[in-house]
């Protein structure tokens, strides 16, 4: 399946934003990563999905602002893990997939500030505190990416500038 | 009384005229004929507000991106919806519009060319308005969706620690289209700087 159902109804998911959903006829959307990580999870038993998209790599001990609650990735993973659960959802059925972290603006800014690098190794390590570990991930490189997930199903799609959808 | 950003923008708005009579200048000469850069506005946007100005998150964009190095630090970026990027190259080549009809190699260099004038200008423009020595690096051409390249830079000027004020600057041809758009977001430390010279 490349192509959402006919009914399906998309659901933009903006830089730190966070979102959870039990429609099965929704899908969560971040659009056009950069140095940005979009996560999403997927809990087959509670039918739920959820995705969150990260900025940066460290909240340095700040609390989480409620207009951005993923601008960062310790931070934004804790709060949807949280909300997930919340919803129904157990931390051991998630199934959790990154994509994004890439290094859109050149080499010269990617060595200076290498924050996608820096955003899939903190996204990382925060879900092995919660005893996850990611089924897929893709990041990294020069392409910037959309990332959709199906709520109905949990399949999850990457594409890019130059490549249609294919699932993560 | 105006309030800060008021204040910003009107002082940018200043930068911005300036830079597009000397980006105008160079293309000019470059092309061998009178070149007017129009620059109606202005304005502090959101991520969401610049993507659009190109066509939306995931349109996909030819643009150039310079960073700026000296005194103080920041990023200016070029964005064009493709098509009007390919015009744009057929101009700057005396060719008729529509011989350019990919975003093969030789239009990326011309509009990295065109990124390195246009940008160095403002940058230009900027650093003489606000006495201090920047310097624009060469361009990287850039050749992607919108928003990957936007939310970029926000994320490199939010990893510096201060919210980030992104000046977009539209450009539009004669009949009112979208031909281009100019980011300009320089180092937060600066902008107090910019703001106080505004009156």
């Amino acid at each position: 399946m490349t192509s959402p159902p006919p009914s399906a109804r998309r659901v933009s998911v903006g830089i730190g934003q966070i979102a959870i959903s039990q429609d099965p006829n929704e899908v969560l959307v971040a659009y056009g990563l950069g140095s940005c990580i979009g996560v999403t999870a997927f809990d087959a038993q509670a039918k739920l999905g959820g995705m969150a998209h990260v900025l940066l790599p460290d909240s340095a001990g700040k609390a989480a602002d409620p207009r951005e609650p993923a601008r960062f990735a310790d931070t934004g993973i804790d709060l949807l893990i949280k909300r997930l659960c919340e919803g129904g959802a157990l931390p051991r059925r998630l199934v959790m997939k990154l994509a994004g972290g890439a290094a859109v603006l050149g080499p010269a800014s990617a060595e200076k500030f290498k924050i996608g690098e820096r955003n899939a190794e903190a996204i990382r390590e925060r879900l092995k505190q919660h005893g996850i570990s990611p089924s897929a991930v893709d990041v990294g490189g020069t392409r910037g990416r959309t990332l959709e997930v199906f709520v109905g199903t949990g399949k999850t799609f990457v594409r890019t500038a130059a490549a249609p959808a294919s699932e993560l | 009384m105006l309030d800060s950003a008021a204040r910003l923008v009107e002082a940018l708005t200043v930068v911005a005229r300036d830079g597009a009579i000397r980006a105008g200048r160079g293309l000019s000469g470059l092309m061998g004929q009178d070149i007017v850069i129009h620059v109606p506005s202005v304005r502090t946007g959101t991520k969401a507000d610049a993507c659009d100005a190109v066509g939306g998150d995931e349109s996909i964009v030819l643009g150039a991106y310079l960073s700026i190095a000296g005194d103080i630090t920041g990023h200016v970026m070029l964005l064009f919806p493709v098509a009007r990027a390919l015009e744009c190259v057929d101009l700057m080549c005396g060719q008729a519009a529509g011989t350019t009809t990919e975003p093969d190699e030789f239009a990326q260099s011309a509009i990295g060319e065109l990124g390195n004038i246009v940008g160095s200008a403002f940058v230009n423009a900027l650093a003489d308005r606000v006495n201090l020595s920047l310097h624009p690096s060469p361009p990287t051409i850039v050749n992607d969706m919108a928003s990957a390249l936007v939310e970029s830079i926000y994320a490199e000027m939010l990893s510096e620690g201060a919210e980030v004020v992104m000046i977009d600057t539209v450009f539009e041809d004669r009949s009112g289209k979208t031909a281009g758009l100019l980011i300009v977001a320089p180092d937060p430390a600066c902008l107090g700087r910019i703001e106080g010279l505004a009156a």
